[in-house]
């Protein structure tokens, strides 16, 4: 076996030799650089290499995945011995199938080595930054790696994709004390092809910084009302998870979805348009195709309001008769609205801004509650003061109706791009 | 299967170094409402190395077993350390050594089931679910396995070598009541194999029946009323408070990194009743549900006393924490997978059993809840902590009344343990998740049922 290519096409023919009907093959190279920060110190550089090999046989409509890390013909042959046991000792499914055939294609994103150098001193100028500028702030952890990865698919119907990305990351972690009292810790992350500027120029990085001395003194939230909450980006990242949670195979296929019913209907206020777009020039950490073989696209989920599509792979599709997604969700974007953020505020007589929330998994009919993190009240159109022990309940079916306004900036993560959202009628109450 | 004895590869060290091989293997089996919705064989080994040069650490692992990737990730991981040293230049001083060996295998010795009995053990128990109880949407059954298989060697001489494995049954009810849907969950099992832990199907079927009472009931139920109240922490809850609230804020890496708890060192943090311990491998004279022997940085394991009878006595440490703090390591730094490094993570986190009856501790509440399940848990490094409740009951008068409905608890815990005023003297440990820091890991929680003021989310 001379390329990679040739060995997962090894792998299927072999699958197809050994009694399988349809087969699939999924291979992933990894080579990953990290420099960790720890307690505010540059302590650790890590070089790994990490391969996987995913096996898919379909035998009479029954399936068996097995997953490998070794790329030797004894542990290949081994593998796929046991992945043929593992769908033979299945129970027939019809759902269960692979992608048809499509045109091969090879795609390529960002750069192919890391410059560990640059990523050096891109985080050693970050820590210097951090520590200059807000000195009663603590990086608890921080985080800036590359990762360069290869994945080949192919099936048994003729699907041969290869994708190649390099990607770098960067994660901070972080808290403030003065004396005895310490804040709320906080975090954001972001993912970009080129170290091109000052780390603590991405994302909602500096903001936060910011932000987190100001929470060493806190608040309680005076009473208890029934209002207006601004979701800040950091904070609608948890949001858009539990809503689009709804809309995938496990919701869907167990009938424990509220939205179970909702295609082409009104789900959330007019203003709300939110895109899975791993295609996008816009998304940093995309992805070109999906885990079952298809090529990803661009879609949106819902339209002015309106849900246009779930979240389904295949299986799930041919087990509910709902339609496929194009691709397998993630990369989101909100479209953003007309107002500014300043506006928002101002429109407020009492309120909160959510920044970051802690809660339970909300229910399957939509309910949530937690409490809300490194937040502060919203008093007469200002911000003005950091809260503590304060709780938010509501429901998610509802909230997404409830929408008020939607700000005109936003944050790029490289992975998602969120504005900041005004929603009513969200229980808020101070201890 | 790995090598037991890898001590052949200690003449290829240089500078401190850590050689761990490790392989991970993991089996999982999905019934939803009939169908096998997943079924899945995963394993994961390689080898890695960590090296430590005056105050910075290169590591570097690769999947492929042999001599010549064991020399390139000891040689990547000491080039990896001096680069850093080169440009840091923190020159601490070494280590402190810490010297642990032990040889631990978990594997059953029971035949093995395979992949087709493994199936049919599940399907059993969802068909029995689904001829049961008609009025149910969804039933989920879901088996998962996890054998954790590690040889490590250190410069030092320690060595050692353990197979941990975890198995876990999950079931899960959901149903329709007034056009709103309700779940609840239940976990079955924890340390050792299937074959160990599962014999046959009829045996679930009481607990699943309980599960389907208890779910009824939340559907029945009320929203508990917001605000501060009197509750009693089921065994699994105390579990979950030991773990989030309180273990990671006395994680020392954590503590290092700006926690509370940092400020209350040998200082009441807790009723004195309260003593907290993070078990390595035995509590009671019991093996726990992750026994740790010998740590990943080569430690032996030993227990950390966290609280005692209320007093905040030590943080949980690996060699570099311990020294930074000036007392012993206490072998709780543990690594995920072999591409991972080492940690400070908990093992099996519990309170002490008291001396109080449960029944008792329902009889002396007026107004108040008995929180029994827990969907999640977070915790923050002022201790803050919120807990998604997903099953619970009121109490009025002294007894249990209606189900409650989903809602979440949330409270300061250095403040909140203040307020435990009866501790049950039994106990029982859950270790059905898994941990989130840096990389995920399996842990034991714990606990005793405390009764305590906890602040209650209401609708």
């Amino acid at each position: 076996m001379k390329t990679d290519r040739e060995l997962v096409k090894y792998c299927i023919e072999r699958m197809l030799q050994k009694g399988a009907k349809k087969a699939q093959c999924y291979l992933k190279f990894n080579k990953k650089h990290e420099l960790n920060v720890d307690a505010g110190e540059m302590t650790l550089l890590r070089t790994t290499f990490d391969t996987s090999i995913l096996f898919k046989a379909i035998i009479n409509d029954q399936k068996g995945d097995l997953k490998i890390n070794k790329m030797d013909k004894d542990s290949l042959d081994s593998a796929i011995d046991q992945v043929i046991e593992l769908a033979q000792s299945s129970r027939p499914d019809k759902a269960n199938d692979i992608a048809d055939k499509q045109l091969p294609k090879e795609f390529t994103a960002g750069r192919e080595e890391a410059d560990l150098d640059v990523m050096y001193d891109r985080l050693h100028d970050f820590v210097l930054y951090e520590k200059e500028h807000y000195p009663q702030t603590m990086i608890e952890q921080s985080i800036v790696d590359f990762t360069q990865s290869n994945i080949i698919i192919q099936n048994s119907n003729g699907v041969d994709f290869a994708g190649n990305r390099g990607l770098y990351s960067f994660s901070v972690m972080f808290t403030s004390k003065e004396g005895e009292k310490a804040s709320s810790f906080n975090y954001s992350g972001c993912s970009m092809k080129e170290l091109d500027k000052p780390l603590h120029e991405y994302s909602s990085i500096d903001m936060l910084l910011k932000q987190s001395s100001e929470q060493i003194h806190t608040s309680a939230f005076p009473g208890k009302i029934v209002g207006d909450v601004i979701i800040t980006p950091d904070c609608l990242s948890s949001f858009i998870y539990y809503v689009t949670a709804y809309l995938y195979d496990y919701a869907l296929i167990s009938g424990s979805s509220i939205y179970k019913d909702k295609l082409n209907e009104k789900i959330a206020h007019e203003t709300l348009t939110l895109h899975s777009d791993p295609r996008s020039p816009e998304i940093a950490k995309n992805y070109f195709f999906t885990r079952d073989g298809f090529e990803a696209q661009n879609m949106t989920i819902i339209d002015k309001g309106v849900l246009k599509s779930f979240l389904l792979s295949q299986y799930g599709a041919n087990k509910t008769g709902k339609p496929k997604a194009v691709n397998s969700g993630g990369c989101y974007i909100v479209e953003p609205g007309t107002a500014a953020f300043e506006e928002m505020v101002s429109s407020i007589d009492k309120g909160l801004l959510l920044c970051r929330f802690s809660g339970g998994n909300p229910s399957d009919n939509g309910d949530f509650s937690g409490v809300a993190k490194n937040s502060y009240l919203i008093e007469n159109g200002k911000i003005t003061k950091a809260v503590n022990e304060t709780m938010i309940a509501g429901n998610l079916a509802e909230m997404i109706k409830n929408i008020v306004n939607i700000s005109k900036e936003r944050i790029d993560y490289g992975s998602e791009i969120y504005p900041w959202i005004q929603v009513k009628g969200i229980t808020v109450s101070g201890k | 299967m790995i090598e037991k004895d890898i001590s052949k590869y200690k003449k290829m060290f240089s500078e401190y170094t850590e050689l761990r091989i490790q392989e991970n293997r993991n089996c999982a089996i999905a019934v939803v409402n009939g169908d096998i919705m997943g079924n899945n064989r995963s394993s994961e080994s390689g080898v890695s190395a960590r090296v430590y040069k005056k105050g910075v650490w290169g590591f570097s692992s690769n999947p492929t077993i042999s001599d010549e990737t064991v020399q390139t990730v000891i040689k990547a991981a000491t080039e990896n350390a001096l680069y850093l040293n080169d440009r840091e230049r923190r020159d601490k001083p070494p280590l402190p050594v810490s010297i642990g060996t032990a040889e631990k295998d978990f594997m059953t010795d029971k035949k093995r089931k395979t992949q087709k009995e493994m199936i049919d053990f599940l399907k059993e128990i969802n068909a029995y679910i689904g001829r049961t109880y008609n009025d149910l949407t969804a039933r989920t059954t879901v088996y998962r396995c996890l054998e954790m298989e590690k040889a490590l060697l250190t410069s030092e001489g320690s060595h050692a070598y353990s197979m941990v494995p975890r198995s876990i049954i999950y079931t899960s009810l959901s149903l329709t009541k007034d056009g709103q849907p309700f779940e609840l969950y239940e976990v079955f099992g924890g340390f050792g194999q299937f074959e160990d832990l599962f014999i046959k199907p009829e045996d679930f079927y009481e607990k699943i029946d309980t599960q389907y009472e208890h779910l009824k009931k939340k559907s029945e139920g009320v929203y508990a009323k917001a605000g501060l109240a009197d509750c009693i922490f089921g065994t699994d809850l105390a579990g979950i408070l030991s773990h989030e609230a309180i273990g990671h804020t006395v994680e020392a890496d954590i503590v290092q990194g700006g926690s509370i708890a940092a400020n209350y060192l040998n200082k009441e943090v807790a009723n004195p009743n309260i003593t907290m311990i993070d078990y390595a491998h035995t509590a009671m004279g019991k093996l726990c549900p992750i026994p740790v022997f010998v740590d990943d940085e080569g430690t032996k394991a030993e227990d950390a006393v966290l609280i005692e009878n209320g007093i905040l006595k030590t943080f949980m440490h690996n060699k570099e924490s311990a020294q930074h703090f000036g007392v012993k390591p206490t072998g709780n730094a543990r690594a995920y997978t072999y591409s991972d490094e080492p940690i400070i993570r908990m093992r099996n986190t519990a309170i002490v059993p008291g001396k109080d009856k449960l029944s008792d501790m329902i009889a002396s509440i007026d107004d108040g809840y008995y929180l029994m399940q827990a969907s999640n848990g977070q915790a923050d490094s002022t201790s803050e902590f919120m807990f998604g409740i997903v099953k619970g009951y009121e109490i009025k008068n002294g007894k249990l009344g209606k189900g409650i409905k989903d809602t979440t608890i949330s409270g300061v815990a250095f403040e909140m343990l203040k307020t435990i005023s009866m501790i049950s003297d039994d106990m029982s440990w859950s270790c059905g998740g898994m941990c989130g820091k840096k990389q995920l890991i399996p842990v034991g929680m714990g606990g005793p049922a405390v009764k305590c003021k906890v602040n209650i989310g209401g609708k």
